[in-house]
């Protein structure tokens, strides 16, 4: 019986002592890199990083099912068309984001229940030896749909998260008619029925499936980096990349970010491990792992992303809120125009 | 009389019932109303999702119908060289789950992939890119579940073939049937119910899988009731869907029911268990089984094995960062937990059944063993959603403490569904063990003074020491290779080979799926090993 009591004792002190010096995140994004990055800042403030990773919906799932008992505190994910869907569903909170995070972060790319980590753009890929200067003259996400292009586009199922904000933001800026018939458009130019990741679609316009591709930055990197092998390097090189909409409002950009849920329990560490990857220290170290462009000034981009040197135009009038907002539109849009 | 069973009775009547839960679960949601999300497009969406569940289940079982029963002729009735090696070896297929298949065929045959480099290195630099077939989309899909299924079909098919009277053979001979003429009007219709068991299991695996399915972005059945629950909250359509689904689910089991009754007539021909005389081939036959054994083996086995190893060693970095030891307990963890539980759990309820010889007891078993026919992304869901309701209804209701941190993320919580799961396999597999057992052998044991616990102890349980081993090792191969509930219901920095594969691959980082993946193939093929004497037990008893 004694022995019980010390045992409950101790198991309480621990779990008490526990309580007050961890975080827990649930976490879509799980890079290696990002755990590592958890491990540098329990040793730098002895705050303890609990991670459950997954895929998005089903991290979603259980948060909203576990309700007032979810331990997590960090809903961490890729794409702001996620954190403003989760946030639509009421389950993030205002999280009171400090002064600090406040002014590394522009506020277009975050609200007040989530931020922005990382950033990365989704641009065009073409083959120099079959597109031509004056093919991409002014090139626009909205001029995938001229017929010029007939069999010569590839791009993500409509299913994509990465496609769904793409078409939330052509929706917020040009209106719900106008992108009805831009989407049959691209399908009617599409070389293919839509399959495969955003590799994928590079990797068809080097092999000459197709001329033009849709997919984000880093991919791009990834590729050029070797971390996919010699031969998807080779490819790489045989096309290049297209910041497209440069004379208007600018690329289309998105985040990697952080929500807090609604009933996190350790808000304040949420805060501290937020505050933490915005530093100079974790921005470097996601720029170089992961290929994202850095959400801090004062940190530049690996060498190998398409527009490391960041002078091409971001848009940064659409607000990346907006992904959220108008997601079931975009998705509605894309099934309706036949995007498989 | 009654209260003598009463211990029995109730704990196996609880055992049964839980199980049932999130079947009851699913059943129950069918009333309730929610979001009307997407109200237009749902017609399209259901068409699809029907049409998609279709074709890909006609495409895996005739596949699987042909592989199967394929080599279980082979290696049957005929001798040549390799004949024993490939008996077992074909059964490895087991240890690939579809979803690493899919990985392999990807990383194959992409552009710029695999046999892109194997092309490069022997013909020098061209874009051999067109001329590589693509096997993505549905046709993906179909080949990873075939390759990863059909040895159901080739197991259960090779059991009855081998119990096959030689009289039958014989009568064939006799009537001056050809080969190909014998095989289609004898052989074949007299396994049919063998044939049409592993077929239907074929069915259930490939109605519910989703880790496949997913990779390769078919939107069938089950990935749509998964995405209506979890990201529509749409939990109409979830069970409007879910309607679908068990009218398939519903339709393999009545015709398995019947295959099996109709077999009753066939087993009435028996003509007891005589070795029967393989026919020895020449030369160039021969040569041809061993090639059709073979490239079976090689498409099953190797290839995917092949694939993911040599990832590994021309990306060692993700051999040296991932964490093969948590993983590796991790997974065994699990593996133990869970067989123990539903060996001994099994044992209760059937042992149950047998003292008390109650119909309800029976009826509610029958019902608690559908568990394997529900998909297990759909049980890990429903868990979550009754374990939810129960807490905001009974829990609340009595002003108790929350119970959703003991069952979601926790071990329990996931041992408990992949009980729930896999109750079928353990509690089929006691049963048919029991039912050997001559129930005399229970009265004289009570007569000699034994009670009921040390009958169950002494006598039963030593009886089926075998069915429990192989009990334990299919339970074990299961778990290794399960992933949609440990992957929904698993708790904080908890992974397994199969979760962390999954993830990888998720991020496009399939060739860090490939340490993982090796590791469970490695694990899973240990399993096997193990089991294949009493798989492929080839002494009648
Ligand atoms: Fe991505």
């Amino acid at each position: 019986m004694k022995r019980l009591s010390i045992l409950s004792i101790l198991f309480a002190f621990i779990s008490s002592f526990a309580l007050a010096a961890e975080v827990n995140v649930f976490s879509a994004r799980h890079y290696d890199s990002d755990i590592q990055l958890y491990e540098k800042f329990t040793a730098a403030t002895g705050i303890k990083v609990n991670v459950v990773s997954g895929k998005d919906k089903a991290l979603q799932k259980r948060i909203t099912e576990e309700d007032a008992d979810c331990v997590g505190d960090l809903y961490i994910t890729a794409d702001a068309g996620r954190l403003g869907a989760f946030q639509a569903k009421g389950m993030l909170q205002r999280a009171g984001w400090s002064k600090a995070i406040k002014d590394s972060v522009s506020n277009n790319f975050r609200s007040a229940q989530w931020v922005g980590i990382a950033k990365r753009a989704r641009i065009m890929y073409y083959s120099p030896e079959r597109v031509s200067a004056n093919d991409l003259n002014g090139m626009t996400y909205e001029g995938l749909s001229d017929p010029k292009w007939k069999g010569r586009v590839v791009i993500r199922k409509h299913n994509n998260i990465y496609n769904q904000s793409l078409v939330a933001s052509l929706i917020k800026n040009n209106g719900k008619t106008a992108t009805a018939t831009w989407a049959k458009g691209v399908v009617a130019n599409m070389a293919r029925d839509s399959k495969g990741n955003d590799r994928a679609q590079i990797l068809a316009v080097a092999a000459g499936e197709a001329d033009i591709a849709v997919a984000n930055t880093y991919y791009y990197a990834l590729m050029l980096s070797g971390k996919k092998g010699a031969e998807q390097q080779a490819a790489a090189k045989k096309v290049m990349p297209f910041f497209p909409n440069q004379q208007d409002r600018g690329t289309h950009m998105n985040i990697s970010g952080a929500g807090m849920l609604k009933h996190s329990p350790n808000k304040a560490n949420a805060v501290k491990l937020v505050e933490f990857l915005l530093t100079k220290e974790a921005q470097e170290h996601i720029v170089n792992n992961t290929f994202e462009y850095p959400m801090i000034a004062g940190v530049s981009p690996n060498a190998l992303v398409p527009g490391a040197d960041l002078s091409f135009k971001q848009d940064l009038k659409t607000s990346v809120k907006s992904y959220g907002t108008k997601q079931a539109d975009a998705i509605e849009m894309m099934k309706a125009a036949g995007w498989k | 009389m009654f209260k003598k069973f009463n211990i029995w009775y109730t704990s196996s009547f609880i055992i049964s019932f839980i199980v049932a839960i999130p079947i009851l679960t699913v059943f129950t949601s069918f009333f309730e109303d929610t979001s009307n999300y997407f109200e237009i497009l749902k017609q399209t969406f259901l068409a699809e999702y029907i049409f998609n569940s279709f074709i890909l289940l006609i495409g895996v079982l005739l596949l699987t119908f042909i592989i199967g029963t394929g080599c279980a002729y082979l290696v049957s009735f005929y001798q040549f060289p390799g004949v024993n090696f490939f008996k077992w070896a074909l059964i490895l297929s087991f240890a690939v789950p579809p979803y690493i298949y899919a990985y392999s065929l990807t990383a194959f045959f992409e552009n710029y992939g695999t046999a892109f480099t194997i092309l490069k290195h022997l013909f020098g630099e061209a874009n051999y890119n067109s001329s590589i077939p693509k096997f993505d989309g549905m046709f993906g899909a179909i080949l990873s579940l075939s390759f990863s299924l059909f040895s159901y079909v080739y197991i259960l098919t090779r059991a009855s073939f081998y119990y096959q009277s030689q009289s039958l053979i014989d009568l064939g001979k006799n009537l001056g049937f050809s080969k190909t003429k014998s095989f289609f009007s004898i052989i074949l219709p007299s396994a049919r119910p063998a044939i049409v068991a592993g077929l239907s299991l074929v069915a259930m695996e490939t109605l519910s899988d989703f880790g496949a399915v997913s990779f390769f972005g078919i939107n069938t059945l089950t990935t749509g009731i998964y995405n209506a629950w979890t990201g529509f909250d749409d939990l109409a359509f979830a069970n409007q869907l879910s309607f679908y689904l068990l009218i398939f689910i519903l339709a393999i089991f009545i015709l398995e029911n019947y295959s099996r009754k109709k077999a009753r007539y066939h087993s009435q021909t028996k003509g007891g268990f005589k070795q029967k005389e393989k026919t020895k081939l020449n030369k160039s036959n021969s040569f041809w089984a061993f090639a059709a054994c073979f490239v079976v083996l090689f498409f099953s086995f190797i290839f995917p094995l092949s694939q993911m190893l040599y990832w590994t060693i021309i990306f060692p970095k993700n051999f040296f960062d991932l964490k093969i030891f948590d993983l590796f307990t991790n997974t065994i963890y699990l593996v133990l937990l869970s067989s123990s539980a539903l060996i001994i759990f099994s044992f209760i309820t059937n042992y149950g059944n047998r003292v008390s010889r109650s119909k309800l007891l029976n009826i509610l078993t029958t019902f608690s063993i559908s568990g394997y026919a529900i998909p297990g992304v759909i049980l890990a869901v429903a868990f979550i959603t009754f374990i939810a309701w129960f807490d905001n209804t009974v829990i609340s209701f009595f002003e108790l403490k929350s119970i959703k941190k003991l069952f979601i993320g926790s071990i329990l919580g996931l041992v408990l569904v992949y009980f729930i799961r896999f109750y079928s396999l353990a509690c089929n597999g006691i049963k048919s063990g029991y039912e050997k057992i001559n129930r005399s052998i229970d009265e004289s044991a009570y007569l000699i003074g034994y009670s009921k616990l040390k009958t169950f102890l002494n006598i039963h349980v030593s009886y089926l020491r075998n069915s429990i081993l192989l009990i334990g090792m299919l339970i074990s191969l299961e778990v290794v290779r399960e992933l949609p509930i440990t992957l929904i219901l698993r708790p904080f920095n908890f992974e397994t080979f199969a979760t962390t594969a999954y993830i990888y691959a998720s991020q496009d980082l399939l060739e860090a799926a490939a340490v993982p993946s090796l590791c469970l193939i490695m694990i899973a093929s240990f399993f096997i090993l193990l089991t294949s004497k009493y798989i492929l037990r080839d002494n009648s008893e």
